[in-house]
């Protein structure tokens, strides 16, 4: 079995996503692996008004100090798509990340969709080994 | 020559305040049409609704299934860039049958050039997923009414954005060469030189990426370089235009920085790809900035419509250089896939 080397998480700022990286963080600590947070831009980050994702990566360091996590370890990784495909994305060159994490809800109100949900549709067509991180670990 | 456009429909239903896809980029479309002062040689045909059986030659039945039934729920946002309404399934089933009431009318006819002016645009949509401000394909369900007639479909997207929902629709389809030109890197990230379509139908997309600040001049450059010969051996029997209009300089969204003057030149190369007069028609996709796209929708339609003017182009920005790269990426992956074919085929 591959050993974990790196855990790549989507994150979009979404209590869902928090969860998803406190869990990626924890577990790579105890594997000694690193951890690529990697955030989908899409079309309306490219105007101004709507975008964030410096205050996400400012959110990353307060997370990563809250769960001991040496920020030397983190990678902020940005590629434009859709949640979905930047995610499955990471598991190919130049990421090659050997474990994908993922909220079970982002910030769509889709999470109910079947054939819409990005959770679901990583672990459909992901060749890399996903983990879904229920909504229940946003409340801790 | 006339031009073929569909009537209007009430698309104001389906708007999100604040987001820049909303029902004014029709009417900046429509006051386009207006200003060519046309007369008798507009011809305004009905839209309508297209129906299931047209829409799932391109799109999953559930996925339809789900999206009407999320409409009528309320609606809501499908990501972060798109968005539905409870009015938004009969506004996108609208403009799917828009485009297929402009084709009906071009085959009657025989002649003239078509547009169909219609939103939520299309092209970022997948079989089963609506993203990037696209709810159902329109040039994808019209392409395959097309195909259905036996017909060989040329697809030009000339949006700022590859048009991703398009390509893998048609993939592995022989039948449909789909053409893009792109800004590169920029959402959806696909759209690589190394797509090339697959194995059934190696060549079948050509992605002409460019980096940001590309010029006209550099777009049509490649156009004839790239795509050209590919599509002359192709030889299409219909051509098809996702026309976008967000590659121009205004646009708030991206950076390349083609003038409204650019597109008359985009579109009469384009045109020039068909066989006869009555099969072209351009679907409405991007375009953000209204005064923008009102100029360059105006643009096009005039060079299509033989109106030339002798405006200022935009020249020599970057991406000339990148040409050289797409040609050796796409002559490489097309190599690898028949490569793969043969090794295949061997007993």
């Amino acid at each position: 079995m591959k050993s974990v080397a790196t855990i790549a998480v989507g994150y979009d700022g979404s209590p869902d996503a928090r969860a998803a990286l406190r869990w990626s963080l924890q577990l790579a600590r105890a594997l000694d692996a690193k951890v690529a947070v990697v955030h989908a831009r899409g079309m309306l980050e490219h105007l101004d008004a709507t975008s964030h994702p410096e205050e996400m990566r400012r959110d990353l360091s307060v997370l990563a100090q809250e769960c001991h996590f040496d920020e030397a370890n983190l990678q902020w990784f940005v590629d434009d798509g859709d949640a979905c495909s930047v995610l499955l994305r990471a598991g190919e060159e130049p990421l090659s990340a050997d474990l994908l994490v993922v909220g079970s809800r982002g910030r769509g109100k889709r999470a109910g969709f079947l054939l819409g949900s990005t959770s679901l549709e990583v672990a459909q067509h992901s060749l890399t080994p996903v983990v879904i991180v229920p909504s229940a670990h946003a409340m801790d | 020559m006339v031009l073929v456009v569909n009537g209007a429909y009430d698309d104001s239903g389906h708007e999100d305040p604040g987001h820049p896809e909303r029902p004014s980029r029709t009417e900046a479309a429509r006051a386009a049409i207006g200003d060519l002062r046309l007369g008798s040689d507009l011809v305004v045909v009905e839209p309508y609704a297209a129906t299931r059986a047209e829409l799932t030659r391109v799109h999953a039945g559930g996925y339809l299934d789900e999206l009407g039934a999320y409409c009528y729920a309320g609606g809501g946002d499908l990501d972060p860039d798109t968005y539905a309404t409870f009015d938004s399934w009969s506004i996108a089933t609208q403009a799917a049958g828009a485009g297929l009431a402009v084709i009906k009318e071009l085959r009657r006819r025989d002649e003239g050039v078509g547009f169909v002016v219609a939103r939520p645009p299309g092209h970022h949509a997948l079989s089963d997923r609506a993203m990037g401000f696209c709810l159902l394909n329109n040039v994808a369900v019209a392409a395959a009414a097309l195909r259905d007639q036996g017909e060989r479909v040329l697809i030009v997207d000339w949006d700022v954005h590859h048009g991703n929902g398009t390509q893998a629709i048609f993939w592995d389809d022989p039948g449909v060469l789909y053409v893009s030109t792109h800004q590169w890197p920029l959402y959806p990230g696909t759209g690589s030189a190394s797509e090339v379509g697959g194995t059934h139908a190696i060549d079948s997309v050509i992605n002409i990426p460019l980096p940001a600040g590309a010029t006209g001049d550099v777009l049509g450059r490649a156009i004839n370089e790239v795509a050209a010969p590919v599509i002359d051996a192709f030889d299409p029997t219909w051509v098809l235009v996702s026309a976008g209009f967000d590659a121009h300089r205004d646009d708030p969204i991206a950076e390349l920085q083609l003038a409204s003057s650019d597109f008359a030149d985009l579109a009469r190369g384009v045109a020039g790809f068909a066989p006869r007069p009555g099969r072209v028609a351009l679907f409405l996709e991007g375009g953000y900035h209204l005064d923008a796209l009102r100029s360059s929708i105006h643009s096009a339609l005039s060079a299509l419509l033989g109106d030339a003017r002798p405006d200022e182009r935009s020249r020599g920005g970057p991406g000339l250089e990148q040409i050289a790269r797409t040609q050796s990426a796409r002559r490489a992956a097309i190599e690898t896939l028949r490569s793969a074919n043969d090794d295949e085929e061997a007993p």
